[in-house]
């Protein structure tokens, strides 16, 4: 999952920044509404958390912007004050949920994966796809009910799958969803993953979960795996 | 940046409309007078031609001529300003007036029978009005003989009459706008004299010498003036409020920060880590609960009628995109047209803090009723929820106790709510709704 980080406040935006790459997201910065609005504009991100109050445009504007050009991914408002109108104009710019700062980490984190599996249209934070299941909130994957240890892009690369099950996806999509931009991009090391994602969960071959499609990408085949 | 007084420019507009109308008014004065005068001098001249004309006779041959005794004695007497010449077919004086006497008469000029001329004439003798008037006059053996009389008359006494008429109008119009201008300055100072109170009254209440504007002042003033006290009154408790919300602030802010500062001295690891995160919630409760009782603009001159269905709409919609996954079903039943006189933003605080906690604490429903009560409005917001203890409903307001001596963690929703309600005057009364939870019942003068 690639998210877009829009606030002002250094500090604040290099904390999160972190936290949420620790949490195996790939997340890109903007310290103002116009870097903001060039970014989203720019790469294919699946939410981004937006302060209101933002130099150049503000993060209201910048929402109205995003809503009006087509980009429908989830947007969480950060605000300072916290008034309700402040929080009534957000929503209805087109924000889908809001957070007042200071906030805690863990609750940011549970509102962002609650927007994000609300966007991939799932009721509850665990995907389960034949004996395969993955849990959102807890980044847990388990395979016939055995844990399955997986590595952070392993995990990105099986979340994102998983979440658009069914659908053929490019090596170019998923390359730009699971790295940030400052990622050095091989695809070959995306294929490493796959094979290495293929081994932990089927390591008898039997189910083979991720389909490749040559040329064309990979799916994740909810079908044969049920 | 002042701008021309309203006196001045009441004065100047004023005087500027007398002087176009007096302006006008004269100038249509004067024209009417000299063209009377000018209709009555063709008359006159007419009733002289028609008088010679009636007063001549014929000679021996009947031809016209004119008899000593004259219609008018001015004819007969030289010099006298009225002068008559009979000029024949070919152009020959056939008769002169005894007034010509030493003159020469240059004013006659050949016109066809029937024919009325008039026109002014000027040389070395001074200006006359002249009417020639053809006439076919019969003889004796039936043949017309052709006659032009021309009577002329002075023209000096008219012009001095319209001289004297002009200078006569010109000293009443004057007259006239003088005293217009005199008393139209006496009402505008009159007229004016509640501003320039309502001035030194604010300029008192500037200075500390009185609190508010306290003077009788007509109605069309009053409006104003109350508007200027109410204006005083909520800057004053706006201030107020500032201060001591500044207070609180500062007040409890220094326990945590003290606890803070303990613990940084004598703990370290998981201690000290433990206690920071217990006090930054805490202190961030405080900036918020005294930030928002701050920012509340409690009624004001300024604040407009606020539409209550429109806020809670919007709310509303908010928080069911919020509360998506939840599922949570609003009802919302607001009178249409219901208004709430003041701030929007107190408004939308007041109504998001309860509405939020019914959609937090509501299992699936909540309802949101409003409409007019007796001098105010009333919104009822009613949850599903668990519902709150009749012993827990007043020390859930918190009324009266200062924010740092109440237990952290429990919200800052219902006191705030139940602050803003107060500053209108308002109650929040907390009870058992029938859909099995919290009715929170607001009234709003």
């Amino acid at each position: 999952m690639r998210l877009l980080v829009v606030e002002d406040e250094q500090i604040l935006r290099e904390q999160l920044l972190e936290q949420l790459r620790e949490r195996g997201y790939s997340v890109d910065g903007a310290a103002d509404g116009e870097e903001g609005r060039f970014m989203a504009e720019e790469y294919p991100y699946d939410l981004a958390i937006i302060d209101i109050g933002l130099p150049k445009m503000d993060g209201i504007a910048l929402i109205r912007h995003l809503r009006a050009h087509g980009r429908l991914f989830p947007v969480l408002i950060l605000t300072a004050r916290g008034g309700w109108q402040e929080k009534v104009e957000g929503l209805e710019a087109g924000a889908d949920d809001y957070l007042v700062k200071p906030f805690h980490p863990e609750e940011l984190l549970a509102r962002l994966n609650a927007l994000l599996r609300r966007s991939a249209g799932l009721a509850c934070p665990r995907v389960e796809i034949g004996p395969v299941c993955l849990d959102t909130a807890t980044q847990a994957v388990s395979a016939h009910g055995q844990g399955v240890d997986l590595t952070a892009y392993e995990y990105k690369l099986l979340e994102y799958l998983m979440l658009n099950q069914g659908r053929v996806i490019s090596k170019t999509e998923l390359t730009e969803h699971i790295y940030d931009q400052d990622f050095d991009r091989d695809s070959n090391v995306l294929e490493v993953f796959v094979r290495r994602l293929r081994k932990k969960l089927d390591p008898s071959g039997q189910l083979q979960p991720i389909e490749t499609l040559r040329g064309r990408g990979y799916r994740y085949n909810s079908g044969r795996a049920s | 940046m002042t701008g021309h007084s309203i006196h001045l420019r009441l004065v100047l507009a004023a005087s500027l409309v007398l002087a176009a109308f007096l302006g006008l008014g004269g100038l249509a004065l004067d024209k009417a007078y000299r063209e009377s005068g000018e209709a009555a001098l063709r008359e006159r001249l007419l009733g002289y031609v028609y008088a010679l004309l009636a007063a001549a006779e014929e000679d021996g041959q009947g031809r016209l001529t004119l008899p000593v005794a004259l219609p008018d004695p001015r004819f007969s007497n030289p010099d006298s300003g009225l002068y008559a010449e009979v000029g024949g077919a070919d152009g020959r004086v056939v008769w002169r007036s005894p007034s010509l006497l030493g003159r020469t008469y240059g004013q006659r000029r050949q016109v066809a029978a029937g024919v009325r001329d008039y026109l002014r004439y000027e040389d070395s003798g001074g200006s006359f009005n002249v009417l020639n008037f053809g006439v076919v006059w019969e003889d004796r053996s039936g043949a017309g003989l052709a006659y032009t009389l021309s009577v002329s008359e002075d023209a000096r006494p008219l012009e001095r009459e319209i001289a004297a008429f002009r200078t006569s109008l010109l000293i009443w119009l004057g007259g006239a706008s003088l005293l217009l201008l005199i008393a139209q300055g006496v009402v505008l100072r009159w007229g004016l004299r509640p501003l320039r109170e309502v001035a030194d009254d604010i300029q008192q209440v500037e200075r500390g010498a009185r609190d508010y504007l306290a003077g009788r002042y007509p109605r069309e003033l009053s409006v104003l003036t109350r508007r200027i006290n109410s204006l005083i009154h909520s800057a004053r408790a706006s201030r107020d409020r500032y201060r001591h919300s500044m207070d609180d602030l500062a007040h409890s802010l220094k326990t945590p920060l003290a606890v803070l500062r303990g613990a940084v001295e004598r703990e370290s690891g998981e201690a000290l880590r433990g206690l920071i995160r217990e006090q930054v919630p805490r202190m961030d409760d405080i900036v918020q609960y005294q930030l928002k009782r701050a920012a509340a603009a409690g009624v004001g001159a300024l604040s407009g009628p606020v539409p209550v269905g429109a806020v809670v709409r919007r709310l509303c919609a908010s928080l069911e995109k919020v509360y998506r996954e939840k599922g949570v079903v609003c009802e919302r039943a607001v009178d249409e047209g219901l208004l709430f006189q003041g701030d929007e933003g107190d408004l939308f605080e007041l109504l998001g803090n309860l509405i939020d906690n019914a959609f937090k604490y509501g299992r699936s429903r909540v309802r949101i009723r409003a409409g007019a009560l007796e001098g105010g409005i009333r919104i009822t917001i009613e949850d599903d929820g668990p519902g709150i203890a009749p012993d827990e409903r007043v020390a859930v307001l918190r009324r009266g106790v200062r924010f740092d001596q109440r237990t952290a963690g429990q919200g800052i929703g219902l006191s705030v709510a139940d602050d803003i309600a107060r500053l209108y005057q308002g109650r929040i009364a907390i009870g058992a709704s029938d859909l099995g939870g919290v009715a929170v019942a607001v009234d709003l003068s």
